[in-house]
């Protein structure tokens, strides 16, 4: 199995404090990758470290067989991953098709017009400011953002955070949609279960390190270890 | 005859609010996307000036008009990628220090090659006259000046609304890094946007030039109060600026009909009366060039 991307031993820091302590992982083409934890684990600085945002010290990072752990962010982007950043960050004074033309134009098979046909609801709002989208029609808008880059890796950051179920099992429809197309993915997901259903290869992070890996479905059968992950929250409901 | 009178210094302050708004204009494009204070601003108006004035003898005024300022918006490239590049990321203390030092080499420079001396620069003849006896205030060089600065800034506004590269400048005010994210190299990003600001300080020079004249310092005194044209207009708006630039023209035009002595300190209380009433300035709510 080749692999999209592959992290070996990234150390991250903020200034002087020590948030990954050599994380490993890899991202196999064509499958999804659950990248698990709770609250602080260091998700979200594993991905700044692996699209280049807060470079990690130590460790190595290839993508698709390059050797990207220098590189500048803009470069990594456009060797194809796309990043769906936590929070979105859709550019809020932006209308919802300017913020689509702000990607670089790789060249594929997405165009503005294919992402209005996926995401009718950004068609109809295409004239709106960000700002004024739903939660859930910025969560679209970020991820189209990011398709539009033409990625071969998408990288998403908590798509669920502050959705209602019936728009989260939306959104992880589009992330099985895009493997279907091909698109490898990395997703980081504090709802374990949903995203167990759909993923393939998981990593659960604890205190900047890998504390588990393997297949998605050993880790769902571990029903002690999911609900320890879920922090006993009430993520009850599920993606049928 | 007051009337006269009055319309002379609003035009004058039309005209001047004009100068303001393209520096200013500029000078807003580099602060949003870059952080910068670009106190060389007015360097780069002069050095627009002193280009026209060197190559209008070989191609004419319009040919100067055409090429001055792109050949200054290439200068302000290079000092970009030299100078300012390394600050990016630090304290807006230093490039406000370091362009605060360029300012000043770059008058002393223009001093010592075209020397210290005022310097006519030739516009064509029919722009020199006045357009009626009543209205001999009134040049059709000072028409064109108007003219040609609604139309750069049409074509600004156009630009930063129509094109990825205007969208691309936009995001990145707000948000440089997910701009980034989304394969744009910022760094370039920044030099266009510094390039396109540049270009208009060098626009502004070789207009300038033909209705003052050419002096090393020229560039000082507009530089104030285009800052304050942005903070009037609300830092962070393109509109805003706009407005503003054409308010404090007209308004210390206006002044100097009533209490000449105030004319320059008007702008001043208009803008602490501006910022004590509206602290974000009339368009800043609205926030980043909406
Ligand atoms: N900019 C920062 N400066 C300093 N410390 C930070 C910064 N961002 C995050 N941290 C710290 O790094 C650790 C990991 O944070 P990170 O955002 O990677 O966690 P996460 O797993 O994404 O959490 P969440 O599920 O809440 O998004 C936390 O302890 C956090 O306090
Ligand atoms: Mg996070």
């Amino acid at each position: 199995m080749t692999s999209a991307l592959s992290a070996e031993g990234l150390h991250t820091y903020y200034g002087k404090s020590h948030i990954l302590h050599g994380v490993s992982l890899e991202v196999a083409e064509g499958r999804i990758t659950a990248l698990l934890g709770r609250n602080g684990a260091g998700k979200t600085t594993t991905l700044r470290s692996l699209m280049g945002l807060t470079q990690a010290r130590e460790g190595k990072i290839t993508i698709f067989g390059e050797d990207t752990t220098r590189w500048p962010t803009f470069r990594i982007a456009a060797h194809g991953v796309g990043y769906v950043p936590e929070g979105r960050r859709i550019f809020a004074n932006l209308s919802v098709e300017e913020n689509l033309k702000v990607p670089l134009e790789r060249g594929g098979p997405w165009t503005i017009e294919r992402i209005y046909k996926l995401f009718p609801r950004l068609a109809e709002r295409k004239q709106n400011r960000g700002r004024q989208l739903s939660g859930g029609e910025q969560e679209m808008l970020s991820i189209a953002r990011a398709l539009l880059l033409n990625p071969r890796l998408l990288i998403l950051d908590e798509p669920s955070q502050g959705l209602a179920p019936l728009i989260v099992r939306e959104v992880f429809r589009i992330v099985q949609q895009m493997k279907a197309e091909g698109i490898s993915v990395l997703l980081v997901e504090q709802n374990a279960r949903m995203s167990l259903e759909i993923a393939d290869d998981a990593y659960v992070l604890d205190d900047g390190a890998v504390v588990y890996s393997g297949t998605a479905r050993e880790l769902a059968a571990d029903d002690a270890r999911v609900r320890a992950l879920a922090g006993a929250s009430a993520e009850e409901w599920t993606l049928t | 005859m007051m009337t006269q009178l009055l319309l002379f210094n609003v035009t004058n302050g039309l005209i001047i609010g004009a100068f303001y708004v393209l520096m200013a204009l500029g000078l807003s494009l580099i602060l949003n996307l870059s952080n910068v204070i670009n106190f060389a601003h007015g360097g780069f108006l002069v050095i627009g000036g002193y280009i026209a004035y060197t190559i209008t003898p070989y191609i004419g005024f319009w040919g100067a008009l055409l090429l001055a300022p792109p050949l200054t918006a290439i200068i302000g490239l290079a000092v970009e990628r030299v100078l300012i590049r390394p600050l990016y990321g630090r304290d807006p203390l230093y490039s406000l220090l370091l362009t605060f030092g360029l300012a000043f080499m770059i008058e002393d420079g223009t001093r010592f090659i075209w020397g210290p001396q005022g310097k006519p620069v030739t516009i064509p003849a029919f722009l020199a006259q006045p357009l009626s006896n009543d209205l001999f205030f009134i040049t059709g060089y000072r028409l064109f000046m108007v003219v040609v600065v609604m139309i750069a800034v049409a074509l600004l506004f156009l630009l930063l609304r129509y094109t990825r590269l205007g969208v691309r400048i936009r995001a990145g005010t707000l948000d440089l890094e997910t701009v980034a994210a989304l394969g744009i190299n910022v760094g370039m990003l920044r030099s266009l946007n510094f390039a396109v600001g540049i270009f208009l300080a060098g626009l502004s020079g070789v207009l300038a030039a033909g209705q003052l004249g050419l002096e090393p310092t020229m560039g000082t005194g507009l530089l104030m109060p285009s800052f304050i044209a942005i903070i009037v207009g609300g830092i962070g708006s393109l509109p805003g600026t706009l407005i503003g630039g054409l308010l404090i023209g007209v308004a210390s035009g206006v002044t100097a009909v009533f209490f000449p002595a105030a004319s320059e300190a008007v702008i001043y209380v208009m803008m602490a009366v501006i910022l004590l009433t509206r602290p974000r300035g009339l368009f800043g709510e609205e926030g980043m060039m909406s």
